[in-house]
């Protein structure tokens, strides 16, 4: 009697491990346990045996059966859990999703974030100003007196005699450290507006400008920061050159080029066939404007540095048209 | 600024490639736009004689000719008025291309045979003359390529002059740039003058009234000149540089200019009253024609040329028409002057008069070169229109040039640029730069004087930047400055502002920007009533068109007007925001105020039909929904609306504002039909919001808590009720929370059901409420008691009744 119920004990759990398919263990459970199952057969001869050992057996079948049925659950489960169980049920992977709705922020934002982000990584703040400036930061206190002819190299819109629609970010410079005293490390961005309009030109465009000030910053460190920065928002292989230019904020003052992203450097209509792509603005701080803002030009130096958002977001998307950005065509605001 | 590199080679020995000067000059600070190679295929075109001339049989206009090629001789038909027999001339035989594309072909002309063309300049693409055919030199051989005859090759430089380096823009300035980065020796012209004329004080004089606006005038006399076409090597360069030749004494003021940087302008001697010259400002209101025709009403503060009656000149702008230069003037005077920067800056604005000698006179010429461009000017004048020089020149200086010496510490140097250059080196840089440079005992220091055309050296740091450039930027060491870690926040305008984007872009919404200036009329599209502060705009002085001639007070506009053109375009589903600045006026020439505001717009569809969803057009519930997944996102967690009529252009029905923490933070509607109609946007439903962002960020908890799990089960109760359509759901859910207590631990609205089951004035509306105490676990009846508490008051206070089933 008890070898006959081990023996059934195992050959029910081979057959069991063998199934496949939910319904098979159904039959399967059936086959077993059910009315006029092998198991339940077998326990009805239990009666049968003698007294002695009857409570034994009795025992043995009762923990075969909760074995069986354990199993057998657990052999269910494990059949829906692989999916088998479901064949009958066939689905289009190749269906679109439920998609969720999905925004877009405009990619002139995106770069200034980009951009600010690589600057607080080094320990610069992000500091805002006015869009409408008055004259003495735009121009005078930057080292740009009325009637000096760098004025024209900036077209500026008039909101009365000393009120203007800020140029450039540089006047944020002149904010921060008249109310900071060194060390000053600051980025600044922003939009800024200059008369003109044109197939290259928008009379709003968005500027980053930076500022670094304490004792001893050397045109060395302007150079090293400038090229880590590069570096990360063009890629480590990037090319770059320093060349001499003039801002009236800045003295000695730098153009920064980098090896043109379209053609390497082998000369394309977008470098005008110069290989180079001016990319920002930069220089020494000119004692003129520290002197407005009364640093002392003995105990400190500094560099400061500025970019056209757009022309970076034209380089990095390789977007042809500055138009694009203010058009705002769906079409154009969802590629970001 | 455009230079002939053949021109500069006069002045220093290049001897590297286009590219490598291009470089060059680049990295010292005289950026090359583009050098462009000219007169490069020019090989084929040989030179030619005329051996006859004869009337063409059928066209009065034409001439045969028979030309001697060097080969042979052939027939060709010409039209050009200025040949005659036995001229050498250029001539393209068929098959040769023209610089401008044509390909020559033997043909016949009104019948007759032509084998070739005779050519002018301008077909060579030499100048813009087409006046007759190119004559070339005599002792020219027939059949040798006209390449060889004359010096055509040459290259353009394209300069990109800053600013600060008027000494630059010329021939001689850039040759001294290459000498100074090369080692190179400058070679610079000497004049050499015949004075056969009487003596120059015999002939005339020079007043200078305003000695502060003029401190130099220098001027000569050149008597019985002929005028006449300039030779073609003088032409050839002006046109080269972009100057349109005009004749042989103008050519002179200008080529003078344009190798060595001061402006020159020749007078009409016998047209000058009494003939001499008086330098002053004029007289207020005072009216004067200048050489191109225009009038001009000078005021007291424009300086200007005159003779002993009236104005000749704008002082270094333009000459007058009274003392022009003509086709007969036999006697002229040369003006090399020297004048105040800022006079000629104020004038050339005010007038609205720019030339390339206003150009240099405003960023500063040099003062101590104004008597060696003038003896220049009359050297050339007396080789290309004869004539008789006068003896000596006028030089009246009532201010000279004081050289202002500044000192240099070598240490100091050191230190701005991070580099570690020796006495020795920085002074061979100067002295190479043309600056005196004396060395005192202190080892430390440089004395250094810049030469009188150096007008933007006058400081230490104006030397740091030379020794740098000669040092050249790229051998200055890269290194890492120590940044102290940042210790004040971020503006909030970028750092809340990258929050909103992102929280916005959650929601589904496109980001836009458009322009800070507006359309006044948008106060008319918007139904911006007279008198409100919307309307108070900051308007622009100069702007570039009406449409952007006022700083926004609201986005709406900026939107609506993207939206219009979207839709024009095809799109229909669209969900907006702008996150930007509005301004408002203030008085006494202040700045305006500056508001950082959100707004958010949807029309259209809200999403397009797909296989799992119908299509369905946005209603209130969209950007309402909007605008709680916003607050929810950046922070605010309670709010309320409250409707109001002053948002003008929303639809008063449908128009609210929204407060948080008992302060208005925004608005939010449906923009009026009459509104979306004046955007040419017709049966459009728009819906928006707006939030102030400064209002916002004073009703967030910047001291977020988390808050403990509850720990006691909730009871759910569900009431479904009849009301009025008037009744706002808020209402109820007021009622709830007042009568539950602190029981009540949220409602949600889970049904609202508004149609035929039901009477037309009425809404089913329905709520599952969450009973929760932080006390214990609740008991069943005493819920059901409060519950049917809550239930007999809402029906009491909004005459509801229950709902069956
Ligand atoms: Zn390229």
């Amino acid at each position: 009697m008890k070898e006959q119920l081990l023996t059934l004990k195992n050959k029910a759990l081979d057959e069991l491990q063998k199934i496949k398919d939910v319904t098979d263990i159904e039959s399967f459970k059936v086959a077993y346990l059910g009315k006029k199952g092998q198991l339940t057969a077998l326990m009805k001869q239990i009666g049968k045996s003698p007294p002695d050992i009857r409570p034994e057996i009795g025992r043995l079948a009762n923990t075969i059966k909760a074995t069986i049925s354990k199993a057998i659950e657990e052999k269910r489960s494990e059949i829906i859990a692989s999916g088998a169980g479901k064949k009958e049920e066939i689905i289009d992977i190749t269906l679109p999703g439920r998609k969720p709705l999905r925004g877009h922020v405009h990619p002139v934002n995106t770069v200034i974030r980009e951009v600010c982000s690589i600057f607080s990584h080094m320990g610069f703040n992000v500091i805002t100003g006015p869009d409408v400036e008055l004259d003495y930061y735009n121009f005078e206190a930057l080292n740009l007196p009325k009637d000096h002819p760098a004025r024209d190299m900036q077209d500026t819109f008039y909101v009365s005699s000393n009120v203007v629609l800020r140029t450039h970010t540089s006047p944020i410079q002149v904010r921060v450290m008249e109310k900071t005293p060194p060390p000053v490390s600051i980025i600044a961005p922003g939009s800024v507006y200059r008369r003109d309009s044109d197939v290259s030109h928008t009379p709003m465009f968005h500027q980053v400008e930076g500022l670094l000030v304490d004792n001893d910053v050397t045109f060395g460190d302007l150079k090293g920061i400038l090229t880590a920065f590069i570096h990360q928002m063009f890629g480590s292989g990037t090319k770059i050159r320093f060349r001499p230019s003039f801002f009236p904020f800045t003295e000695p003052s730098a153009e920064v080029d980098i090896q043109c992203v379209m053609c390497k450097g082998k000369g394309c209509r977008i470098c005008s066939h110069t290989g180079w792509l001016e990319i920002l603005g930069s220089g020494m701080v000119d004692p003129e404007v520290f002197r407005s803002v009364d640093y002392d030009t003995e105990l400190y130096s500094g560099f400061a540095f500025g970019m056209g958002i757009e022309r970076i977001a034209m380089l990095k998307y390789g977007i042809d048209d500055i138009q694009l950005f203010f058009k705002n065509d769906i079409m154009f605001l969802t590629q970001f | 600024m455009k230079i002939s590199l053949n021109w500069l080679k006069e002045f220093v020995d290049i001897d590297m490639s286009q590219e490598e000067l291009s470089h060059l000059l680049t990295m010292i600070g005289i950026e090359v736009a583009s050098v462009m190679p000219v007169a490069c295929d020019l090989d084929a075109i040989i030179a030619a004689r005329i051996l006859d001339i004869k009337p063409h049989p059928n066209a009065d206009c034409l001439s045969l000719c028979t030309i001697d090629t060097g080969e042979k001789q052939i027939p060709v038909v010409c039209g050009a008025p200025n040949i005659k027999k036995g001229d050498i001339v250029p001539l393209a035989l068929p098959g040769v291309r023209l610089p401008n594309g044509t390909k020559i072909k033997k043909g016949k002309i009104r019948g007759e045979v032509s084998e070739g063309v005779l050519l002018a300049e301008d077909e060579l693409g030499l100048t813009d003359d087409h006046s007759g055919i190119m004559i070339l030199p005599d002792a020219s051989e027939p059949g040798m390529p006209i390449t060889k005859i004359i010096s055509l090759e040459d290259s353009v430089l394209d300069l990109e002059l800053t600013p600060n380096r008027p000494d630059c823009a010329s021939v001689i300035g850039i040759a001294r740039e290459i000498a100074a980065a090369t080692g190179k020796t400058l070679k610079r012209p000497e004049p050499e003058v015949n004075e056969t004329g009487p003596n120059i004080e015999d002939l005339t004089s020079v007043t200078i009234l305003e000695r502060e606006a003029c401190p130099r005038y220098t001027a000569g006399v050149v008597q019985h000149i002929k005028i006449g076409t300039s030779p073609f090597w003088m032409r050839y360069r002006l046109h080269l540089s972009g100057i349109r030749p005009v004749n042989n004494i103008v050519d002179v003021t200008n080529y003078v200019m344009l190798e060595m940087g001061q402006p020159l302008h020749a007078f009409d001697y016998d047209r000058l009253e009494e003939n001499r010259i008086v330098v002053k400002f004029a007289r207020q209101d005072e009216s004067f024609t200048t050489l191109d025709g225009q009038t001009h009403n000078l005021d007291q503060n424009t300086l200007v040329i005159c003779d002993a009656k009236q104005p000749v000149a704008l002082a270094g702008i333009m000459g007058g028409l009274n003392s022009e230069i003509y086709e007969d003037t036999s006697n002229i005077l040369i003006e090399s002057a020297y004048f105040d920067p800022v006079i000629i800056r104020r004038a050339s604005k005010r007038l609205g008069i720019s030339t390339e000698a206003s150009y240099r006179f405003e960023r500063g010429a040099d003062i101590e070169g104004t008597h060696i461009a003038l003896k220049r000017a009359l050297e050339l004048i007396s080789t290309l229109a004869g004539g008789s020089i006068s003896k000596g020149i006028i030089d009246n200086y009532p201010k000279p040039y004081i050289a202002r010496p500044v000192t240099l510490r070598i240490d100091r140097t050191n230190r701005i640029l991070g580099s570690d250059l020796s006495r020795e080196t920085i002074e061979g840089y100067l002295k190479g730069l043309n600056m005196d440079v004396e060395r005192p005992d202190d080892q430390n220091t440089l004395v250094v004087t810049p030469p009188s055309f150096r007008v933007d050296i006058s400081r230490e740091a104006d030397l740091f930047e030379e020794v740098a450039r000669l040092e050249g930027y790229e051998n200055i060491p890269i290194t890492i400055p120590k940044i102290q870690p940042a210790t004040k926040t971020d503006s909030q305008e970028i750092s809340f502002g990258d929050h909103i984007r992102s929280v916005m872009r959650g929601a589904g919404f496109c980001e836009v920007i458009t322009y800070s200036f507006i359309s006044p009329a948008s106060a008319d599209m918007l139904d911006i009533p007279d008198s409100s502060p919307l309307r108070s705009f900051v308007k622009i002085l100069n702007p570039l068109s009406l449409d952007q001639s006022v700083m926004r007070t609201n986005l709406i506009h900026g939107l609506l007007t993207v939206a219009e053109s979207n839709i024009h375009r095809g799109a229909a589903g669209l969900k907006f925001f702008e996150l930007g600045k509005v301004f408002f006026h203030r008085e006494d020439n202040k700045q305006p105020i500056e508001r950082m505001i959100l707004t958010a717009i949807i029309t259209g569809p809200y999403q397009e039909k797909t296989w799992y969803c119908q299509e369905r057009m946005v209603d209130f519930y969209d950007i309402k929904g909007a605008l709680e997944v916003f607050f929810e996102g950046v922070g605010i967690e309670d709010f309320s609306l409250a409707k109001t009529d002053t948002i003008p252009w929303f639809d008063t029905n449908i128009s609210a504002n929204v407060s948080s923490t008992g302060r208005v933070v925004g608005n939010i509607g449906r923009l009026k039909p009459d509104v979306v109609k004046a955007y040419n946007l017709k049966n459009k439903d728009f819906y928006a919001f707006e939030v102030d962002i400064e209002a916002l960020l004073a009703c967030i908890d910047k001291n977020k808590q988390f808050k403990p799990f509850p720990r006691f089960p909730a009871v759910y109760r569900d009431i479904s009720i009849l009301v009025p359509k008037g009744i706002e759901s808020a209402a109820i859910v007021n009622i709830i929370k007042q009568h539950g207590k602190d029981l009540v631990e949220s409602i949600r609205i889970f049904d609202l059901y508004e149609g035929e089951k039901i009477d037309k004035a009425e809404k089913a509306i329905a709520f599952r409420i969450c009973y929760r105490s932080k006390k214990g676990t609740l008991d069943g009846e005493k819920i059901n008691k409060l519950h049917e508490t809550i239930i007999d008051i809402i029906r009491q206070e909004t005459g509801g009744k229950l709902r069956e089933g």
